[in-house]
């Protein structure tokens, strides 16, 4: 699970911002990131606080998404590693490249979401998907904004 | 290079619907509070491109018909939220449901359009300085994204 976090935080680098932004996280942000990186499942769970039943539907789906988002960051870990292997040597056609490798990272994690959002509301109350995506997304822009200070600007 | 004045406008854009969970609709301050983001985001973008003003000439163009085409997303965004707020306390599988699929939608359109407008740029200027304006761009989303999420409440 960890290696997978870092693939994801790795990815959004590519986008994300300078240093600055990174130290003016708050502690608590430093806290939670903490726990979301020792296991972001149990996170999840105790956020969303399931009844017993729930947590049955809901952990095999959550499970399978995360399998499969774990490749999409793995993916999105590879397109780092490219950029910064071209970094210092950044050509056009290397450019144009990244940005295709990286634009289909964002739209297969898009779509992987809304897809297992309309899994879940299958088995789910739309409210507790709703829920769920709240604090995927919430996670996801934390880690987001963690990994703020790995990736200059291409020059 | 800061973005903290755009994330915060931004932030203060998205969270006022909150604050005024029983008024409906757009309130004026927010609109002016776009205006502003978006007037940031070209000073950002000027300072950090490094475009010549040949290139300039052929950004400036596509970057507003880019913005003019995101201002409706931005508005339809802000409804959601609203939405969200108006209906917090009683808020019906029913609600959520259509909450959640406006919102995935806009998301949808709102990477579409990105992507679209930076191949346009691609064709335009080296695809360099494209790359570098999809970094920019996406990382103005990251911070605007950690502000919003973090003081939206989880639907309950």
């Amino acid at each position: 699970m960890k290696k997978t976090l870092i693939a994801f935080a790795a990815l959004a680098a590519f986008g994300a911002a300078e240093a600055s932004y990174a130290q003016n996280a708050t502690d608590d942000t430093q806290v939670l990131i903490s726990q979301i990186q020792t296991d972001k499942r149990a996170v999840v769970l105790s956020t969303l606080q399931l009844t017993d039943a729930q947590v049955a539907l809901f952990t095999p789906i959550y499970d399978e998404y995360q399998g499969k988002m774990k490749q999409i960051m793995t993916r999105g870990s590879d397109v780092v590693n490219k950029f910064a292997a071209n970094y210092g040597s950044m050509t056009d056609d290397a450019a144009k490249d990244i940005l295709k490798e990286f634009f289909k990272v964002r739209d297969d994690r898009n779509a992987l979401l809304e897809e297992y959002a309309k899994k879940m509301q299958r088995k789910l109350p739309a409210t507790t998907v709703l829920q769920w995506v709240q604090v995927e997304n919430k996670l996801t822009a934390l880690l987001d904004v963690q990994a703020a200070a790995i990736i200059p600007i291409a020059r | 290079m800061r973005f903290g004045p755009l994330a915060i406008a931004l932030l203060v854009t998205a969270v006022s619907p909150i604050v005024q969970a029983q008024d409906t609709g757009l309130a004026s301050d927010e609109q002016i509070l776009i205006k502003q983001v978006n007037t940031d985001k070209q000073a950002v973008y000027a300072a950090n491109l490094g475009l010549t003003e040949e290139e300039s000439a052929k950004f400036w163009p596509i970057y507003n018909e880019y913005e003019a085409k995101v201002k409706p997303l931005q508005d339809r965004l802000l409804a959601n939220i609203n939405t969200f707020a108006e209906k917090y306390d009683t808020l019906t599988d029913a609600d959520a449901a259509a909450i959640l699929k406006e919102k995935m939608a806009i998301e949808k359109e709102r990477e579409a359009l990105k992507q679209k407008y930076t191949k346009e740029m691609e064709k335009a200027l080296p695809a360099k300085k494209a790359l570098r304006y999809a970094q920019l761009e996406t990382r103005i989303q990251i911070l605007i994204a950690r502000d919003l999420y973090s003081l939206l409440p989880l639907a309950r």
